[in-house]
């Protein structure tokens, strides 16, 4: 007895191959979309700067009040100087987990840490 | 047709249907942040429509910007700023007198731990400016004169002052409050799925939204450790509920190997000292602000007493030898104890 495979065709085995590879494909396409946790700097709606946190850098971001110095290294994201008048936000120390956040209130810089939404944090966010 | 093309077709729907499943993203979630109230207020919200979740949000953070200026010590037309100014107090907006009662409500069951008068103290301590300093005990009397849960009297919306030089802080109390009203203004807008969090007080709605990784689940807090900076304390678990943390990190200086914070005893103008943090995870978050700060002045004993009159609020207080002391039904949020 003949099974159902015995009727395929060389033409209907193609168009199943191409759709379980472009299946497949895309699958795999969507799982690796997402980079890396980014930095995400803004001032008011404007977003200012964005950059993987895993490349060390700097950068001088204006604001009303100067210039606010940002430093991506291995600590994390952290403000090095800036025009305000308490510094509070160079206190702050570094950012570097998902959702963390960093202001500078007077020169109205906000730095925020961001993930790809697959990437589960331990936590939602901070109570402080 | 060859009795194979349908088994062809059938897989190709079968396929397709699977990449579309594996596809879908679930919920949308929008996070926006601005510099509202001198701290960051951050709102996250999840559903359908990513149109109708701007739209949402936008609205939210209306209101927190009329709430500052209604609520603001810092604007001079401010409700604050009128009755500060005048002798005898005056009548205010319904949102203003709102957080008047709730204010009183705490300071009177917290013994006056918690105060809406101590707008001249902190003045005086200059935390919000520049250079704070440690006033002497002769300032610290002046601006503490006629303070006090009886200092303050509300009636409909009049407010009446008992000194004329009383000056009203709400900062105890409004951020809180512009959070849950922000909440509401969210529902309004068919918002289910939501998190607003003021400088870390923060209500969240409903559950967090799915994502790729995750299913529909209760909103993970992780509470900040006083005292390692990079370390989380614990991490609770809760749906429709306020989560407020007050510490002696937050804001403090240090003078003469003395730590000084923004949290004061009324009893005596200075930093309270029995707790380095407390969280308060409550129905609202303006009632949680108000008990966080009571509880940390009045430290784990008596301020764990002041909980038990709040039958749906629970508290994590680390005390300032670092030990912990829990409500009792703390253990029902806990995510890792």
């Amino acid at each position: 007895m003949k099974t159902p495979w015995h009727f395929m065709t060389p033409g209907d085995w193609l168009i199943v191959l191409f759709l379980l590879t472009t299946s497949l494909a895309g699958i795999a396409w969507v799982a690796a979309a997402p980079g890396g946790t980014r930095v995400v700097v803004t001032r008011g709606e404007q977003i200012l700067f964005t950059a993987p946190l895993d490349q060390p850098r700097s950068i001088d971001l204006d604001g009303p009040l100067g210039q606010t110095h940002l430093v991506i290294d291995e600590q994390g994201a952290h403000i090095t100087n800036s025009p305000c008048p308490r510094k509070i936000c160079i206190s702050m120390g570094p950012a570097r987990h998902t959702g963390d956040l960093l202001a500078c209130v007077p020169n109205r810089i906000l730095v925020h840490i961001d993930s790809p939404a697959d990437e589960e944090a331990p936590y939602d966010l901070l109570s402080r | 047709m060859p009795w194979n093309r349908p088994l062809i077709i059938g897989l190709l729907v079968v396929l397709l249907a699977l990449t579309w499943w594996r596809l879908q993203p679930g919920d949308e979630e929008i996070r926006h942040s601005r510099l509202i109230m001198g701290t960051i207020v951050e709102i996250m919200a999840g559903g359908q429509d990513p149109d109708e979740l701007e739209d949402a949000i936008d609205a939210a953070f209306a209101e927190i910007e009329r709430l500052d200026k209604l609520l603001s010590r810092h604007n001079p037309g401010s409700d604050v700023s009128r009755l500060s100014q005048s002798d005898k107090g005056g009548k205010v907006a319904a949102e203003t007198a709102e957080v008047v009662a709730l204010g009183l409500d705490v300071a009177q069951q917290s013994g006056g731990a918690f105060d809406l008068t101590l707008g001249r103290l902190k003045s005086l301590w200059g935390f919000e400016k520049e250079t704070p300093t440690v006033p002497d005990q002769d300032a610290l009397s002046v601006a503490l004169a006629g303070t006090g849960p009886t200092a303050l009297s509300l009636d409909g919306q009049q407010v009446s002052k008992q000194a004329p030089h009383l000056q009203i802080d709400l900062g105890g109390i409004a951020k809180g409050y512009a959070v849950d009203r922000a909440i509401a203004v969210l529902k309004l807008h068919g918002v289910t799925s939501a998190a607003v969090n003021a400088g870390g007080d923060m209500y969240l709605l409903g559950q967090r939204p799915q994502t790729p990784k995750h299913p529909k689940r209760f909103w993970r807090i992780g509470l900040q450790h006083p005292r390692q900076k990079d370390a989380v304390l614990e991490t609770v678990q809760v749906r429709d509920r306020a989560v407020v943390t007050s510490g002696d990190y937050e804001r403090f200086f240090e003078q003469e190997g003395i730590r000084y914070h923004h949290i004061f005893d009324p009893q005596n103008g200075l930093p309270a000292r029995h707790c380095q943090s407390v969280t308060i995870i409550a129905d609202s978050v303006a009632l949680g602000d108000a008990l966080a700060t009571a509880v940390f002045v009045l430290g784990p004993k008596a301020g764990l007493q002041l909980l038990t009159q709040y039958p749906q609020v629970e508290g994590l207080i680390v005390a300032v030898d670092g030990t912990l002391h829990t409500s009792p039904d703390w253990t029902r949020y806990q995510v890792t104890p």
